[in-house]
C-alpha cells in the first residue's frame, strides 16, 4: 500500500537517483564503446542501458557499416533491449520504466525523439544522462529540446544528466574528424564550392598526388579536417 | 495485380485537384513587424543627397539596412513635399521626445513619427506587406514565389508526383491491412525517375520501425547495407541500386526525394536530415509533426543539412 501512496515523483527519486559512482561507472562502459566505435572507424559514440545494476542494451555507431545513417549508438541499443526483453521473457514497458540510458555524447534530435516514445507514453525511459553536449545534432535542450517538450500523441518527457566526462568525449570526437570518413562525401552547391575553393586556395596543393578527391571537391589531404567545426560538433563528412 | 482500393484512391484524386504548398521556415512566414522611427520631409529636393550622408553619418541604420532611407510621397494637398527621409529610431531618442532631438541638418521639415518594417523582408507577401509602410529592398528567391503561388511543378512533374504518392498510400493500405499504422512512404531518385525504396510502418515488428525509417534502411539495404529485417512485410520492399549508378557512389539518401503519406515525426525527420534526404512531400498533416506542425526541422540553423518540404500532395 504505501507503495502505492508514492507519487510518480517519489517514485522517481527512488529507483532513479543513480550515486555519482554508479554514473562514474556505467559512463567508463559506454566510453569503451564510444572508443571501439572509434577503432571501426564510427563516429566515436558509445550507449549503454543499465536496468537494475544490468546492462540489458550497448551500442555504438554503426552507420558506415550498415550505410543507414540512423543506426546511431542508442538505436543500436535500445534494439539490444527490446531482445533482451524477448529472450528474458520479460516485460518491455515494465523494464524500460527503470532502465536509465547513458551514452558519451548527447542524444541527437532523432534519438532524444526514440526515448520519447520508444514503448508508449505512459512507460519509457525516464532518465538520460550523457557526456558532452552536441551543438549540431543535440536534442536535449543544444539545438532543440526534444527531452522535456509536450509532444501529445507520441511521446513522454524524461529528465538529462550531463557532464560526465565531457571533455574526454570532445577529445574523442576531434580526433574522429582528424581522420576521415571514408564513405563520406562532400556535396556543394557550385557557389558554396567557388567560395571554399577561394578561402582555401593557398593551401590547395597543385599536384594531383598530393589531392584528394571527395565527392564533387577536390582538397589537399590535410584540408578534409578543416571545415569541420571541432567545439563539441559531430559531423558527418 | 494492384489492389482495387489503390485505383479507387486513383480515380477519385486528379492530379489537378491538390496543390503542393511549400512549408517554409518562420522567419519566411512571419508577419510584418514594425518599429516606430522619426522621419522628416525633404523641404528641398536637391538637398538630398547631402541630407543622406549627412543622416547617414550621424544615425546609421544599423540593423535597418534593408529599408530605402527615401521614399517620396505624391504631392497632396496640406503637404507639398514629395521627398521624406528616415531620421532615427524613436527607441534611440531619450524619453521618445522630439524636443530632444537635434538633427543639425538644414533643409528638413517637422519630424513625424513612421512605422518601417524591422526585418527584411524574405518572400514576396511580406515584401508586398512592407513596401506598403515604407520602401524596402528585396531580393526575390524565384523559386519560393513560384511555390507560395503554387505554381512551382508543371502539370507533368504534378503527375509524376501523383503516382509516386499513390504507390505510397497503397503501401499504407497494405499496411493497415496488417492491421499496422496507415502510413506509407517511397522513395524516389528524381534524376533517373525511379523508385528506389517502398516502405509502410512496421510498428508490429518493433516500436521504432515507422514507415520513413524502414524506407531509409531499404535504400540502405539496396545500396548493400542495411540492418532491418523486414521478411514478414512483403509490401515494404527496396529496389537495388544498379551497378553503373553503384559507380556513382550513392551516398545513403543524398539527392532522392521521399513521398509520405502522413508528416514525419520528430525522430523520422531528423532522420531524413541525418540522411540527407533531398525533398520531402507529404500528404497529410500530424499533430506532433516535425515538418511544419510541431516543429520545423528542415530550417533549422544549426543543423548541417536542410531540404525543401511540401505538404498538401494529394
Amino acid at each position: 500500500l504505501r507503495e502505492v501512496a508514492m507519487t510518480a515523483e517519489e517514485k522517481f527519486k527512488a529507483v532513479f537517483s543513480p550515486t555519482d559512482e554508479e554514473v562514474a561507472k556505467w559512463m567508463d562502459c559506454a566510453f569503451e564503446m564510444a572508443k571501439e566505435a572509434l577503432n571501426n572507424g564510427e563516429v566515436p559514440v558509445g550507449c549503454l542501458l543499465v536496468y537494475k545494476d544490468k546492462v540489458v542494451g550497448k551500442g555504438r555507431n554503426e552507420v558506415n557499416e550498415t550505410k543507414n545513417a540512423t543506426r546511431h549508438a542508442e538505436m543500436v541499443a535500445l534494439d539490444q533491449l527490446l531482445d533482451w526483453c524477448r529472450l528474458g521473457n520479460q516485460d518491455a514497458r515494465s523494464v524500460c520504466e527503470q532502465t536509465v540510458l547513458y551514452v558519451t555524447v548527447e542524444p541527437c534530435i532523432m534519438c532524444a525523439a526514440c526515448v520519447c516514445f520508444f514503448l508508449d507514453r505512459a512507460a519509457d525511459i525516464p532518465l538520460v544522462a550523457y557526456g558532452c553536449g552536441n551543438e549540431r545534432f543535440g536534442g536535449c535542450g543544444s539545438v532543440l529540446d526534444v527531452s522535456s517538450a509536450e509532444l501529445t500523441r507520441t511521446g513522454n518527457s524524461y529528465k538529462c544528466v550531463m557532464g560526465h566526462r565531457a571533455n574526454e568525449a570532445v577529445e574523442m570526437l576531434k580526433t574522429f574528424y582528424k581522420q576521415e570518413n571514408p564513405n563520406g562525401h562532400v556535396w556543394m552547391s557550385p557557389q558554396r564550392k567557388r567560395r571554399w575553393l577561394k578561402k582555401r586556395k593557398h593551401t590547395l596543393v597543385r599536384f594531383q598526388n598530393e589531392h584528394r578527391r571527395i565527392g564533387d571537391v577536390t582538397f589537399w589531404k590535410s584540408e578534409t579536417t578543416a571545415p569541420v567545426k571541432m567545439n563539441n560538433t559531430f559531423l558527418f563528412f | 495485380m494492384e489492389p482495387a482500393s489503390k485505383r479507387r484512391k486513383g480515380a477519385a484524386c486528379d492530379p489537378d485537384s491538390w496543390t503542393p504548398y511549400p512549408v517554409l521556415s518562420d522567419e519566411q512566414m512571419h508577419a510584418v513587424e514594425l518599429v516606430d522611427v522619426f522621419a522628416a520631409p525633404v523641404l528641398d529636393k536637391r538637398a538630398t543627397s547631402r541630407l543622406i550622408g549627412e543622416l547617414n553619418n550621424r544615425y546609421p541604420l544599423t540593423g535597418l539596412q534593408h529599408v530605402k532611407r527615401v521614399r517620396s510621397t505624391k504631392a497632396e494637398e496640406g503637404r507639398p513635399h514629395s521627398l521624406e527621409i528616415l531620421l532615427c529610431p524613436v527607441s534611440k531618442v531619450p524619453n521618445s521626445d522630439l524636443g530632444s532631438l537635434s538633427i543639425g541638418c538644414d533643409g528638413l521639415g517637422k519630424p513625424f513619427v513612421v512605422k518601417i518594417p524591422v526585418r527584411p523582408a524574405l518572400t514576396r507577401p511580406q515584401f508586398e506587406l512592407a513596401s506598403k509602410h515604407w520602401p524596402t529592398s528585396f531580393h526575390e528567391d524565384k523559386q519560393v514565389t513560384d511555390a507560395l503561388r503554387g505554381e512551382s511543378f508543371s502539370p507533368a512533374q504534378k503527375a509524376q508526383m501523383h503516382t509516386y504518392m499513390s504507390v505510397a498510400l497503397s503501401a499504407a493500405q497494405e499496411g493497415k491491412a496488417l492491421r499496422l499504422e496507415a502510413v506509407g512512404a517511397v522513395v524516389v531518385d528524381p534524376i533517373s525517375e525511379r523508385i528506389v525504396a517502398v516502405g509502410h510502418d512496421c510498428r508490429g515488428r518493433h516500436p521504432l520501425y515507422h514507415a520513413v525509417m524502414v524506407c531509409i534502411d531499404l535504400v540502405a539495404q539496396g545500396q548493400g547495407g542495411g540492418h532491418y529485417r523486414l521478411d514478414t512485410y512483403p509490401a515494404c520492399r527496396s529496389i537495388p541500386t544498379s551497378v553503373s549508378e553503384l559507380a556513382q557512389k550513392p551516398y545513403i539518401c543524398t539527392g532522392y526525394d521521399l513521398y509520405v503519406t502522413r508528416e514525419p515525426c520528430v525522430m523520422c525527420a531528423m532522420a531524413l536530415v541525418h540522411s540527407r534526404i533531398g525533398r520531402v512531400f507529404y500528404g497529410s498533416t500530424f499533430a506532433d509533426g516535425a515538418l511544419g506542425t510541431k516543429y520545423k526541422i528542415h530550417t533549422l540553423r544549426n543543423l548541417n543539412h536542410h531540404f525543401e518540404v511540401y505538404k498538401g500532395v494529394m
